[in-house]
């Protein structure tokens, strides 16, 4: 039946097709959303430009590098928005209102089923277009010229990005399965890959090493762009460790919940 | 075609203590309590059968439900339904089964049923005739397209348990598992429901379990009956050999001439001892009597004896009388019905 991936991907397309037919019957919703992301991208660009009118340089960052990095953050955060939003209705709702187990009695893939139900999330393409825009404008600002390389990396750059912050999502909503809901946990982190937006130089040691070897969001953003901007690849080096792992854990932890899910109610 | 063996779920409940001091006080020292909401059942449904599962509130019923659909894991024991343990292979065993929760919604919230059906012709693969025969029937059953585009968040409780109904039964499967399948439901469509799970069952061979509340659901769809007290099973066979286990027995009759409703019913108190006797509305006489000491012999025997009868039929017990004495544990666990 759906089991091959050409059938997947067709099953994907078409539940994303849905999706999109359901924002129609929220478009004010979507409306509010994309603008209050259009101003906060602005009032954090335009802060960065507050500092640097003072300043030339910031931990050694220049203003365009730091717009860059302020990109590059945005690209993988932008991909996984586009499919992983559903994470946050798991944390807040679905365990606790006895809902979840709509997902197990489908003949599709338990977390395909659940993430389906938000794919294309309209958040995510703001996103993805405003960090292209500050990623291309301030490159060509600085006057960057990638390798043939680095032009081939950049894309797997964004998806292993992205599947760190689905990983670290996907790990803090899969708490729910034994906490009921997990979204303060899911807050606070995404709270905490707000940081990586900017400068790792900028923070005392600890925070660095939080953002970089235990939530590792520093591999979405600082990690590539200090390789494309200064061809560093002293952390890039652990990227696919980093994703492999951070995926793992969360499958494990997820599997595991969802071997111990208890549906509430009759 | 559905298979319990020692099937058994236990809840740990954290223990908390009344009152607010109780419940900082739970925050550091938390005590546990084991809840055995299936304790070790085990049965056997054959593929075809259409059971409904009885028990008083808390016997455990939908957790069974929900282990047997693969929503959860048994602590202990197994289950298998069509040859599969379902909370082991999920996808399999979901190709196979419809569900529905007469409580929980499955549908998409934001959706509109055409749109949820279709996205169901999708993950089912279903093919194009099975999709147009299902649907017509439920416009003629369920008057489905009355439901129209309006998202399903909107629906009332019985529009959506329209649509819920026909998504379980969408895909043809093998076995349909109903919780509770008819809550909001005018009679009208009841029926119609009834019919719909009824030719399912004789046009596919259908398996059907079924919980309800509504005792007339059960004796409009179900052959056979599960039912379960305590935790376990008591009574595994057909409704009839249930209906057969009831320990009171009634006759009901007309008569001509001799003593008025009332003296006749004082007479038969006096003449039968352990029975009681009422004047029903329309001025017959109800007997019922317990089968333990007095036989069915014994007490027509009585009244051709004492009265001339120009009317007589003995209603078969109802359902509602012999669960209540089930609950109460009046009737002892036996496997094979008996008593009838």
């Amino acid at each position: 039946m759906n089991r091959t991936l050409g059938g997947r991907l067709r099953l994907a397309l078409f539940l994303g097709g849905v999706g999109l037919h359901r924002l129609a019957a929220y478009r004010l919703d979507f409306l509010l959303g994309s603008g209050a992301f259009l101003v906060r991208v602005g009032l954090q660009t335009v802060t960065v430009g507050v500092v640097f009118s003072h300043v030339p340089a910031v931990a050694g960052w220049s203003y365009h590098q730091v717009l860059f990095l302020l990109g590059c953050a945005l690209l993988p955060r932008g991909l996984d928005h586009l499919f992983t939003d559903q994470l946050w209705e798991l944390s807040r709702k679905l365990i606790q209102r006895g809902e979840f187990y709509r997902y197990l009695i489908r003949p599709v893939n338990p977390l395909f089923a659940l993430l389906s139900e938000r794919f294309f999330h309209p958040d995510g393409i703001g996103e993805l277009l405003v960090g292209l825009v500050l990623v291309l404008w301030s490159g060509a600002e600085l006057g960057l010229d990638p390798t043939a390389l680095q032009w081939a990396l950049a894309p797997l750059l964004v998806v292993a990005g992205a599947l760190i912050h689905f990983s670290v999502k996907l790990f803090f909503a899969s708490l729910s399965f034994w906490t009921v809901t997990s979204m303060p946990a899911l807050q606070t982190v995404t709270q905490v890959s707000e940081f990586a937006g900017y400068p790792l130089d900028l923070y005392h040691a600890s925070l660095r090493t939080l953002l970089t070897w235990v939530l590792p969001f520093a591999f979405t953003s600082y990690a590539p762009a200090v390789y494309l901007l200064h061809d560093d690849t002293g952390l890039l080096r652990w990227l696919p460790a980093v994703t492999g792992l951070s995926l793992l854990a969360a499958l494990a932890l997820w599997r595991r919940g969802l071997s111990r899910y208890e549906m509430t109610g009759s | 075609m559905i298979v319990a063996e020692g099937l058994t779920k236990d809840f740990r409940i954290a223990e908390r203590r009344p009152g607010l001091l109780g419940s900082l006080s739970t925050l550091l020292t938390r005590e546990y309590r084991t809840v055995h909401a299936v304790d070790g059942i085990s049965f056997a449904l054959r593929a075809g059968s259409k059971t409904a599962y009885i028990g008083a509130n808390g016997a455990g019923k939908s957790t069974t439900i929900k282990m047997l659909t693969g929503i959860m894991t048994p602590t202990s024991g197994r289950c298998l339904v069509n040859g599969v343990e379902p909370y082991r292979h999920r996808r399999e065993n979901a190709r196979a089964i419809g569900v529905v929760f007469g409580q929980r919604s499955q549908l998409w919230w934001d959706l509109s049923v055409p749109d949820s059906f279709r996205i169901l012709r999708r993950i089912y693969a279903i093919p194009d005739a099975v999709y147009e025969r299902n649907l017509a029937l439920y416009r003629e059953l369920l008057d489905i397209d009355a439901l129209g585009t309006t998202p399903v968040r909107q629906l009332s409780l019985g529009q959506r348990m329209r649509a819920e109904i026909a998504a379980s039964l969408l895909h043809d499967p093998k076995v349909v598992f109903w919780d509770e399948p008819t809550i909001g439901l005018d009679m009208v469509l009841k029926e119609a429901v009834r019919e719909l799970v009824n030719r399912a069952n004789a046009e596919l061979g259908t398996t059907v379990l079924l919980t309800s509340h509504d005792l007339s659901d059960i004796a409009a769809i179900c052959d056979d009956a599960l039912v379960v007290d305590g935790g376990r099973v008591v009574h595994e066979g057909t409704l009839t050999e249930l209906l057969g286990r009831a320990d009171r027995r009634s006759v009901v009759f007309d008569h001509r001439g001799g003593p008025g409703p009332l003296d006749a019913a004082r007479g038969v108190e006096a003449g039968l001892p352990g029975a009681t006797a009422t004047v029903t509305p329309e001025g017959r006489i109800r007997v019922d009597y317990p089968a333990a000491s007095l036989t069915s012999r014994q007490v027509l025997g009585f009244l051709l004896d004492r009265f001339e009868l120009t009317d007589c039929y003995a209603p078969e017990p109802d359902l509602e009388t012999v669960l209540r004495q089930i609950y109460r544990g009046g009737v002892p666990a036996a496997r094979n019905g008996g008593g009838a």
